[in-house]
């Protein structure tokens, strides 16, 4: 047989220290993973959702453009319908701007008074902003409209979670 | 604005700014109409909802009247009550909005402005088909609205 044999003291501290290593490595690892859990999450709210408006459909006046996505609310999870307002501005960049008013969260749309038709308008209380999303003076809105990220993939609008609007 | 606390601390905030309150009107039976109710009370529920999402900042979605099919007095005297206790509140509008054509009759007997929509059945419809039906009553029913704040101004 082999020459190295292997006594009966030997062959139990090998087999304890394996199923010890064992034990120990089945207790510690959650731990890790839970120390270490922030990290792995990806990020949410980061991510940007295919709408159905072609890139080189976009003109330079503003149309709706709809794009839909899960939202959780508590354990109720249903398909929420987001709609921005997409053109391209006089240097050919294309602007997206979210349709809620700054002032108390009604949607506004493009063009829908008839005094002033290259404004969005709030229908709630009469707001209005300009073609930029610049709120006008004198009327409700506290601040300019908030602006979506946007990417374009094949040819595809992506817009990502709405930020503050950056100038004015 | 919907009925939750975290709405309401908005709606203390900016009271003058909100004047319309809507009730959605939830009908409730249990006999040969009972299909029938429930699907008004769908429609009706998502409807309000969708509604509430473009008119956030100057109404009140209240939670839902929900009535008896076959009880109309008693339901007429519910709803005067709703009336009055809004009355006395700020809410200059008051939007009651059905698909009961019972309503119809008491049409008369109400102070509010009573909306009435056919329901659409709902149940075997495909969900892009849904959204975008719902979607167009909604337009339907901000023009309505629109309609009448201008007129009390």
């Amino acid at each position: 047989m082999s020459k190295h044999r292997v006594s009966r003291r030997q062959f139990l501290n090998y087999t304890l220290t394996g199923v010890g290593g064992f034990m120990a490595a089945g207790m510690l690892m959650p731990m890790v993973r839970f120390a270490v859990d922030p990290v792995l999450k990806a990020s949410e709210g980061g991510d940007f959702i295919a709408t159905k408006q072609r890139v080189d459909e976009i003109t330079t006046e503003p149309q709706r453009v709809d794009f839909t996505f899960t939202q959780k609310d508590a354990w109720y999870e249903s398909e929420v319908t987001n709609t921005a307002w997409v053109y391209r501005d006089d240097k050919g960049e294309i602007v997206a701007l979210s349709p809620v008013c700054k002032h108390l969260g009604c949607v506004v749309s493009w063009g829908s008074d008839s005094a002033n038709p290259d404004m969005f308008f709030c229908p709630c209380h009469y707001g209005l902003y300009t073609k930029d999303g610049v709120n006008v003076p004198g009327t409700p809105p506290l601040g300019p409209l908030d602006v979506f990220p946007y990417q374009e993939r094949d040819g595809i609008l992506y817009l990502g979670k709405a930020k503050p609007h950056k100038e004015a | 604005m919907r009925w939750t606390s975290s709405d309401m601390d908005m709606y203390m905030k900016e009271k003058e700014y909100v004047d319309t309150a809507v009730i959605p009107m939830l009908p409730v039976s249990f006999g040969s109409d009972m299909k029938q109710a429930a699907s008004m009370a769908e429609f009706i529920a998502l409807l309000t909802n969708q509604l509430e999402r473009q008119f956030r900042g100057r109404l009140v979605l209240l939670p839902g009247y929900t009535y008896f099919k076959n009880d109309s007095e008693k339901s007429l005297e519910g709803v005067k009550n709703w009336e009055r206790e809004l009355g006395k509140d700020q809410f200059k509008h008051v939007f009651i909005v059905t698909a009961d054509t019972e309503w119809k009759k008491h049409e008369r007997n109400l102070s509010s402005s009573l909306i009435w929509l056919p329901s659409i059945p709902l149940e075997h419809m495909d969900e892009n088909y849904k959204v975008s039906i719902i979607e167009d009553q909604v337009k339907q029913l901000m023009h309505l609205f629109i309609q009448k704040w201008r007129e009390s101004e």
